[in-house]
């Protein structure tokens, strides 16, 4: 057998690997359950060919199955030795092991950051001010890390309140990235918790009689007051700094980090639970600039008092969202989790909520919901039970989906890869596995005029904290000149000597653009000339903004760019590393297509390959992998 | 433009390019000469139809009208620190941030009536761009994509639609499939990315490539036959198109003089016009731009200050430069946003203009349009539009008469869904000279 110096690894690589998560021993499904779980689902699947009369789809080859397992499950495809483990080892419980494996590794919370980044709009800075959103990006960064439970993780970002520093309320910025537009970020929490499309009802009432205008301001009543915390106690000092237009020195540089970095991302009080109505309130129920209550327009209804603030807004509608919406909250989250392993959600788009009912499959979806809440809103354990799946096996299928907007069960639907997962893929080819690499880690330095100030001494979310609780203007001033004096006193200066130093105790991890890292650990949102972004990745601008429309840029990309540089052309690429050793041409051409393809050549493509190496020598490799790179079978998912 | 047929410079380059492509896609090249239904539409052609491209500038965000094509100066509440200017036209006034655009205002025909159903971004941005309410189900091609379709390319090997900064979303080819969505530009300094073959790579070892992957494709084709996976071998075609064609610097910026650069000036946008200006030229049909951060909600006189300074000398730039090269007459640059903002002056978001799909501004000119005019009007506030109403549909059928493409054609989806280019939109053709 060829490739014999792999197996030692063979063996341990796919068995469950102890301590690796740090949430492994609270986990509450254990394996049976997982496995009885997805038998469950197969049974309603079998049932629905049973009902239509339809064939059942076969199951896929290893090949496939192991390719589509890690792009679906870790945003890569398996490295060499990944995928060699896999295909040569004979046991009949490898895939239940190979899913194992991946929902543990590094690589799950990478893949599913994306997903939250994109669902949550998140950008790293903002537009017109000083304020960051890296300490929120951190949190939900995290929050994936430690697979925080779905329901949990709504509500910390609905119900939040605090410093936008302390990675304890850090989710406040889920507020503060919208701070001017409460009511596109009311629509966009409604749009993306419960699929519930309310943008329209903003400006009048919806044309097809699901919400009128009125509905969305008793709504928008909950989270209506999102202030910053004490910042009135700075503004007569900021005005000062800010209107002396000559005077651009450290002393405006301090108010500006006070102003904008920490009252400016901070967000204050609860929700008042009331609202008035718009100066262009254009019905009869009611008048412009009257103040209405709180009140849900579905589910079990929670009102507030238009008679008086009661302050606690955004925590009740938080509760009501992920308690009280009946099948609606866990569904959405169901149908999102199974379009991420699937493919296809049961409906489409997943972010236009229909009721179990009404969809092709009721009692699959009904299933499923219940699932969802059964497993405590663990999102990987549930794809953790859709992979384990048959159904998550069965063969490509060419065809577009028979019913339209939705999932018809037959078959792997064939897509391309989204611009993150080319990439996660190429960088793994290029440099290895990109998760034995650290992650990014929040930088949480003071930086005044650009460069970081106090290093060791002093931190933004101690900062941060002393100046929230600042009560009068005269403490704040106090404080301000203080800290002044401090940064005065060479505090910059020391700062810059130990900025490769550590921080506290960790170091600030943080990767340029181009950096062969997971496109998780990457400034958001890419550039535009940036690879990511050519190939689709979202702006970020809007919710789920990402596109995999093929253009002519990313073919040239393909064929001169960045593909050519970064792997083909680079000698010292991962792939071409991974040839050490080997004793023939065969083996090295099987090896390479074991890296790109992850699987073994044909016979007939061993011939071709093996005839390009005999015309053309070394250089034959790279034309090789180049060739395929660009393959169809390399972009797409079967 | 250039004689495109005259192709006779760099033999041996060039032949061995086709051949690579015949190779790799056993295809003919110029496949795109007479697929179009173009020649068809211009037998039909409105007698106004004097363009025969588009500058389309798009502002992302919703630019606010009242401060810039819409000003009221009589209401002092409504303008808050926004003054009106005089400009070169008779009779109109902008907002005081536009001192350039008011210098060439005499070509510019400026819409103050449109009216749109949608008052989100993405739902206003996408009507805008396709005539039709975004859905779940298929995905509407965006105007350059139709222009190209009725219209077909000029230059057979430059894309057709090119787009300049802007979002993959509102510039596919949807349902007409891959081949009509715009060539992205990220940089337009950059020009076109990765354009040109690899230096280390031999123009053999190139060809090798393409052979050896368009064999593997032939057999994933056959396994898996699906529009997604053709829609990339259609553009490996498009690509060696490009690659191959002696106009490629038409993306090359640095080919302008120092002088025109400055005209300009700085910035994507800026240097987007310019390079706009460069590919219609070289027969280049449907060039977007765009211009972001107009959604003002926060202290929207600040922000709209600092929109109108990367828009105003660039605007202003691209209407001259064009006019003196003798290509406004068939170019028609088109200023577009996806709704206006609010009369109301928001004091607890620091001086802010929320969404406003009511009444809002774009501007046309060039391409057979009248110059120093207006057209529509808003009341006294700008809050409403009082008179001549122009749709989302009716602005892009307006686009679509300039040009002579016919705005009431039906062509049916692949899932057999009748759709124009304009929805039900009527063009306004009293603006036509």
């Amino acid at each position: 057998m060829k490739f014999l110096f792999l197996i030692p690894m063979v063996a341990s690589l796919f068995q469950p690997l102890s301590g690796q998560t740090k949430d492994a021993a609270k986990s509450s499904a254990d394996t049976e359950l997982l496995r009885k779980s997805a038998m469950e689902i197969d049974r309603h699947i079998a049932a629905f060919y049973k009902e239509k009369k339809l064939s059942v789809p076969e199951v896929t080859n290893d090949a496939t199955f192991l390719r589509r397992a890690f792009l679906v499950s870790i945003g890569r495809i398996p490295t060499a030795e990944e995928a060699l483990a896999f295909i040569e080892i004979e046991d009949p419980a490898k895939r239940e092991e190979l899913v194992a494996y991946l929902m543990k590794s590094q690589g799950y919370s990478s893949h599913m950051t994306n997903w939250a980044f994109d669902l949550l709009r998140l950008r790293d800075g903002r537009q017109g001010s000083q304020a960051t959103n890296e300490p929120y990006r951190n949190w939900i960064r995290k929050a994936m890390d430690d697979n925080m439970r779905w329901d949990e993780f709504v509500t910390s970002l609905v119900a939040s309140s605090g410093n936008g520093w302390d990675p304890k309320t850090a989710s406040v910025g889920y507020y503060t990235i919208d701070r001017g537009m409460p009511l596109d970020n009311l629509s966009n929490t409604m749009r993306i918790f419960l699929g519930s499309r309310m943008e329209c009802a903003q400006c009048h009432d919806d044309p097809f009689g699901k919400t009128e205008r009125k509905d969305f301001y008793h709504l928008a009543a909950f989270t209506n007051g999102q202030y910053q915390q004490n910042q009135e106690h700075m503004s007569d000092l900021w005005r000062k700094y800010q209107d002396d237009q000559r005077n651009r020195g450290q002393e405006y540089q301090v108010a500006q980090l006070f102003w904008d970095r920490i009252y400016g991302m901070s967000l204050s009080g609860g929700g008042k639970g009331q609202i008035e109505l718009p100066s262009d309130y254009q019905y009869r129920d009611g008048d412009p600039g009257e103040i209405v209550g709180a009140k849900t327009p579905f589910g079990k209804t929670v009102r507030m008092s238009d008679k008086k603030v009661e302050g606690d807004g955004r925590e009740q509608f938080a509760d009501w969202i992920a308690t009280r919406t009946g099948e609606q909250f866990p569904a959405v989250i169901a149908n999102r989790m199974w379009h991420r392993i699937m493919g296809k959600g049961i409906y489409e788009p997943v972010d236009d909520y229909i009721d179990a009912k009404q969809t092709v499959h009721p009692e699959l979806m009904s299933h499923l919901a219940k699932l969802m809440h059964d497993l405590d809103y663990d999102l990987r354990a549930f794809q953790h039970v859709l992979m384990l799946t048959r159904t998550f096996q069965f063969a490509t299928n060419p065809k577009p989906s028979t019913l339209e907007g939705g999932d018809d069960f037959h078959g792997r639907k064939i897509a391309r890869l989204s611009a993150e997962q080319i990439w996660d893929s190429l960088i793994s080819l290029s440099s290895g596995d990109p998760d034995k690499k650290p992650v990014r880690t929040a930088d949480s330095r003071i930086f005044v005029g650009g460069n970081p100030v106090l290093v060791g001494q002093m931190d933004m979310i101690q900062l941060s904290n002393d100046v929230l609780a600042l009560e009068t203007e005269q403490q704040v001033t106090a404080y301000f000149n203080d800290f002044l004096a401090m940064v005065k006193n060479g505090g910059g200066k020391k700062g810059k000597e130990s900025e490769s130093m550590s921080m506290g105790m960790t170091a600030v991890r943080k990767y340029g653009k181009d950096s062969p890292v997971r496109a998780s650990e990457l400034p958001s949102p890419a550039p535009r000339e940036h690879f990511l972004y050519l190939f689709g990745a979202s702006d970020r601008e809007v919710v789920e903004g990402a596109s995999k429309e093929p253009n002519v840029g990313q073919v040239l990309s393909m064929m001169n760019g960045y593909v050519q540089r970064q792997l083909v052309a680079n000698s010292g690429a991962h792939v071409y590393k991974s040839l050490e050793g080997a004793s023939s041409d065969g083996e090295k051409i099987r090896r390479i297509y074991l890296a790109i393809l992850n699987r073994p050549p044909t016979e007939e493509e061993m011939g071709w390959m093996k005839e390009e190496i005999k015309n053309r020598g070394e250089e034959g490799y790279r034309n090789i992998v180049a060739s395929l790179v660009m393959s169809s079978e390399f972009l797409f998912l079967q | 433009m250039k004689d495109i047929l005259n192709k006779a410079d760099e033999p041996t380059r060039r032949q061995f390019m086709q051949n690579a492509a015949r190779a790799y896609l056993g295809v003919h090249l110029f496949p795109m000469l007479g697929s179009s239904i173009a020649s068809a539409a211009a037998e039909g052609a409105a007698k106004g139809a004097k363009a025969k491209h588009v500058i389309y500038l798009f502002m992302s965000g919703g630019m606010s009208h009242i401060d810039t094509f819409d000003p009221k100066p009589k209401k002092k509440d409504v303008m808050g620190p926004s003054v009106a200017i005089p400009t070169k036209a008779d009779g109109i006034e902008l907002g005081g941030y536009l001192p350039k655009t008011a210098a060439v205002t005499d070509k510019m025909c400026i819409i103050n009536s449109l009216n749109s159903t949608q008052g989100a971004h993405e739902q206003g941005s996408y009507i805008m761009h396709t005539s039709y309410s975004q859905r779940g189900t298929i995905q509407h091609p965006s105007l350059g994509s139709w222009v190209v379709k009725l219209g077909g390319r000029i230059h057979p090997e430059l894309p057709g639609f090119v787009a300049v900064n802007t979002s993959p979303e509102y510039t596919g080819g949807g349902f007409f499939g891959a081949k009509y969505s715009a060539a992205p530009i990220g940089s337009p300094d950059q020009g076109l990315q990765d354009s040109r073959r690899f230096k280390e790579v031999s123009p053999e070892d190139f060809s090798r490539r393409l052979t050896l992957a368009d064999k593997l494709n032939t057999q994933f084709h056959n396994r898996y036959p699906n529009a997604d996976v053709k829609a990339y071998e259609e553009l490996y075609r498009e690509a060696i198109a490009l690659m191959n064609s002696k106009d490629l610097n038409a993306f090359n910026l640095a080919e302008e003089d120092a002088e025109t650069r400055a005209l300009y000036g700085g910035g994507n946008f800026a240097q987007g016009c310019l390079l706009a200006r460069r590919l219609v030229e070289n027969g280049v049909r449907f060039v977007e731009v765009q211009l972001g951060g107009w959604d003002t909600h926060y202290d929207n006189f600040t922000a709209v200050e600092g929109r109108c300074k990367e828009f105003d000398q660039a605007y202003a730039a691209l209407l001259t430069d064009l006019n003196q090269r003798d290509k406004l007459q068939d170019t028609l640059v088109v200023v577009a946003t996806e709704f206006g903002r609010t009369p109301e002056i928001k004091k607890e978001h620091n001086d802010g203009r929320d969404h406003h799909p009511n009444a809002f501004s774009c501007v046309l000119a060039g391409g057979g349009v009248k110059g120093g005019i207006k057209y529509g009007e808003t009341d006294a506030s700008g809050n409403k539009v009082r008179k001549d109403t122009v749709s989302v549909q009716d602005f892009n059928a307006t686009i679509a008469y300039a040009l002579g493409l016919p705005h009431d054609l039906v062509l049916m989806s692949p899932t057999k869904r009748p759709f124009k280019i304009a929805d039900k939109g009527t063009p306004v053709t009293s603006i036509f000279g």
